[in-house]
């Protein structure tokens, strides 16, 4: 209890091996577990388009050691009377990359100018609440999470 | 995932794509995507209005196309009805801005063959 309002707290979580068949799976994962919580459709879908992004990035990116270890993944559900909140928190021992601070991509304007990569960044901004990264112990912490309602 | 196609006379193509375009769906369409529409046809309409995931790996696949089909001098659109979540996957890429999308098959259609 605080200030009168019971908070539900509830976590959940994955391991995965970094492969594409995988990611699915902690796709399929991570959305049955935030609906079961009663976490609404518009913030299970960006929730999981975001977890894609972020373990596609690691496939992508993470280099020999992202793909020799689990990928190890925690939600957590936090609920009062009217409002919520989901937490995804991403641990891999691929290559230290913070995405929070990644430069933002300038987007073509044309096709002809348009080069097809660096895609996933934006879908993971434009899908989380907030991010926050860290390295400890040898693994990229990646944490990123939503809200509801959105006022 | 499911991906299929029909000839419209001889200007337009019009593919439709089912499922998740996450990285196994990608994976398993790219190849049949890219020959579709390497066809010569002026126009190429896409219709993503079904599909139930649309991640990055799945837009770059669409960008490709759209800048091969834009190369030999054809234009390709997309379909993407009232869905929002694909909305919002092109429109957080800023690709709603490169490759046009529209609600409708039949806006689509003209605006390919323009």
């Amino acid at each position: 209890m605080h200030n009168g309002i019971h908070t539900v707290k509830q976590v959940e979580t994955l391991a995965i091996a970094a492969s594409g068949d995988e990611i699915r799976r902690a796709s399929e994962w991570l959305t049955t577990a935030l609906r079961q919580r009663d976490v609404p459709d518009p913030q299970v879908a960006c929730l999981e388009l975001a977890l894609h992004e972020v373990l596609a990035n690691v496939l992508a990116h993470g280099g020999s050691a992202a793909r020799a270890e689990p990928i190890h993944i925690r939600i957590e559900v936090r609920k009062k009377a009217t409002t919520g909140e989901a937490r995804v928190k991403v641990r891999d021992a691929g290559i230290p990359f913070d995405p929070t601070g990644a430069p933002e991509r300038t987007p073509a304007k044309t096709l002809a100018e348009a080069e097809p990569g660096g895609l996933g960044l934006p879908l993971i901004r434009r899908c989380s609440d907030w991010m926050s990264y860290r390295r400890e112990g040898g693994r990229n912490h990646f944490m990123f999470g939503a809200r509801w309602p959105k006022l | 995932m499911f991906i299929s196609h029909t000839d419209v006379g001889d200007n337009l193509r019009e593919i439709v794509i089912l499922g998740r375009l996450d990285i196994p769906g990608t994976e398993s369409v790219a190849g049949e995507l890219e020959k579709l529409a390497a066809a010569p046809k002026k126009g190429i309409v896409v219709d993503v209005s079904s599909l139930k995931f649309l991640a990055s790996m799945g837009i770059r696949a669409l960008l490709k196309s759209a800048m091969a089909v834009q190369e030999r001098g054809g234009r390709m659109v997309l379909v993407v009805g009232t869905n929002s979540s694909v909305v919002m996957s092109l429109e957080a890429t800023g690709v709603n801005n490169l490759i046009p999308m529209f609600k409708s098959n039949a806006e689509a259609a003209r605006a390919a063959v323009a």
